[in-house]
């Protein structure tokens, strides 16, 4: 099998200004920041995203200007409010957003997946979001004579973005039994190349005890790198919870760009490790609190 | 605790969150099976509630992702682990969240919470403005309302702002097909479903069976129908008859969603405006 195990600077060397980058995110969920991180250090321009939901991550990548222009359903830290840098940048004219609902990206990407123009949904029928998006989306008749469909072109992005459980040196790539958040299913799938970073690198033997547990083989990896709390400040259950101090101290910051990239300079482009980057974010007592659960109001 | 709260006299005590959930609790009955997005307090006590009271056999999917969980309690996230602790299935969140939702037989209803609402039940989440791609404020997104507005739902929106800024005759952006400009116009599409009931922090409205048209169903107590009207931008048909009142939350029910249901007050979270 072959050798993918690489350090986070080459893995993120693979992707190229203009890409278009899909993202595993949720609110406050599962993001690889490790990853996102390094493509800021790098200082990549022009990116696409896609994602489902995007969080923290995405507010990061238009604060440090990244990204250009996203693909998704929704952008929201959940309890902690809009995503101010981001908020601003589409207000502004910077990203231009195409937004579409989940089912019709699921759709997107599936038929990316699959190697088909299009694939059909119901979701979205009657709303905005068609005319909004003609290249893309075409309401289509049913030959089998029912009520139209909404036919949602194939979505490939060039480059997906996966946090994982475990890995082994191959690109093998495990999850541990959680409710498995959304883009793990398909992103990975619909794209050219995949990135993964992993809480731990295992042998592989380790893997084999659990085949089950396995979702990503190693032929569909490109390169995977260790970066345990990799998802910090996002959670990553069952291994820990959202970091809450740490998103409050980015929401206290984050409606001024010169405090927001300041915020980025100290906590993204300073630490040159992700053992840094833990100490940065409070060490061991930071890791003690997410691993219980601990919730600040 | 399941039979007493039906004979409990009304509260004196409650407030209007604990109001929003006792009505919300009431459109759930036993064999329902529903779901929740993120930031919905309100209907996820208002599961609860039913859960623990009239109908304990509610179907509650957790996050779209955890099936008939035990939180000990509403958690700050009403999409994190917290919530969907003890579940007896975990779901896949995206893919296999919609193969069950999207097929017509489950998950018939669902709680929306939106920016603006229009008098024909459409909903948006997307921007306020007319300029897409320059709006006057970034929302966070149609996420999954997009499709629940058009595969056969029952829609319940919860409003804790009724405001002429929140309650609109035409929203910016549908982000969520409701019954779009009235009468059959979701017939035509093919739209099974559709908007049943608002519920806001000063009455409870439903939509009118010919011209899908916003109609008061009740009032609050201790609210006026010309309160109601100036908070509402666009003509609110009235009932025939009499103005009914909302029927109170019972002590019972208060007590439950107080000392069990939500003792941290997170359902208060969504009126941050009021105080």
């Amino acid at each position: 099998m072959q050798e993918k195990l690489t350090t986070l600077a080459e893995a993120i060397a693979r992707v190229d200004n203009g890409n278009v980058v899909a993202l595993q995110n949720m609110a406050t969920q599962a993001a690889p920041m490790g990853l996102v991180r390094e493509l800021i250090r790098q200082e990549k321009r022009g990116l696409g995203l896609v994602v489902l939901v995007g969080g923290l991550a995405v507010d990061w990548l238009a604060a440090a200007g990244v990204i250009d222009r996203l693909i998704g359903a929704a952008v929201s830290m959940e309890q902690f409010g809009l995503c101010q840098q981001y908020r601003q940048a589409v207000e502004n004219g910077r990203i231009r957003v195409e937004e579409i609902s989940e089912t019709i990206l699921n759709a997107r990407l599936g038929a990316g997946a699959r190697n088909l123009p299009f694939l059909p949904t119901r979701g979205g029928i009657g709303s905005d979001l068609i005319a909004l998006n003609p290249d893309n989306l075409k309401m289509l008749s049913d030959p089998f004579g029912g009520f139209p469909v909404l036919a949602c072109r194939a979505l490939v992005p060039d480059v997906a973005l996966i946090h994982a459980h475990r890995a082994d040196r191959f690109g093998n790539i495990q999850y541990e039994p959680t409710v498995l958040w959304p883009d793990i299913g398909i992103m990975p799938k619909a794209a050219k190349r995949v990135i993964v970073s992993a809480e731990e690198i295992v042998d592989s033997e380790i893997l084999r005890r659990h085949p089950d547990h396995t979702i990503l083989p190693g032929f569909m990896v490109d390169a995977v790198v260790e970066v345990p709390y990799g998802a910090h400040p996002t959670s990553f259950p069952p291994n820990y919870g959202y970091d809450s101090r740490f998103h409050l101290d980015w929401v206290a910051v984050s409606r001024d760009r010169g405090n927001s990239a300041a915020f980025i300079e100290h906590y993204v482009r300073q630490p040159e490790t992700q053992q840094e980057y833990l100490e940065i974010v409070g060490g061991q007592k930071t890791l003690d609190r997410i691993c219980c659960w601990e919730e600040d109001q | 605790m399941r039979d007493c709260w039906q004979n409990s006299p009304a509260s004196t005590d409650y407030t209007v969150d604990e109001l929003m959930v006792t009505v919300l609790a009431d459109q759930f009955r036993n064999g329902d099976q529903t779901t929740n997005g993120m930031a919905s307090f309100i209907p996820v006590a208002a599961f609860m509630l039913a859960r623990l009271t009239h109908a304990p056999e509610l179907v509650w999917l957790a996050s779209s992702g955890g099936l008939e969980p035990r939180p000990d309690r509403i958690p700050a996230s009403t999409l994190e682990a917290p919530l969907w602790r003890d579940s007896i299935m975990y779901i896949e969140q995206y893919n296999d969240f919609w193969n069950f939702a999207l097929n017509g037989r489950w998950i018939e209803k669902f709680c929306v919470g939106a920016a603006q609402l229009d008098q024909y039940g459409n909903a948006n989440n997307s921007v306020i403005g007319d300029d897409y791609h320059a709006p006057k404020v970034r929302l966070p997104g149609t996420a999954g309302l997009a499709d629940m507005g058009s595969i056969g739902k029952k829609l319940y929106y919860w409003n804790p702002n009724h405001s002429p800024r929140s309650m609109v005759e035409k929203v910016d952006f549908i982000s969520a097909a409701g019954y779009l400009n009235g009468g059959d116009a979701r017939q035509r599409l093919g739209l099974q479903g559709g908007p049943e009931l608002v519920v806001s922090d000063l009455a409870v409205m439903d939509f009118h069976s010919a011209s899908k048209r916003m109609r008061l169903r009740s009032i609050h107590p201790g609210t006026t129908v010309e309160q109601v009207r100036k908070a509402t931008g666009f003509e609110l048909l009235m009932p025939e008859g009499t103005m009914p009142e909302t029927r109170p939350p019972s002590k019972e029910q208060v007590k439950i969603i107080r000392e069990r249901i939500d003792p941290d007050n997170m359902r208060k979270r969504e009126f941050r405006h009021r105080t």
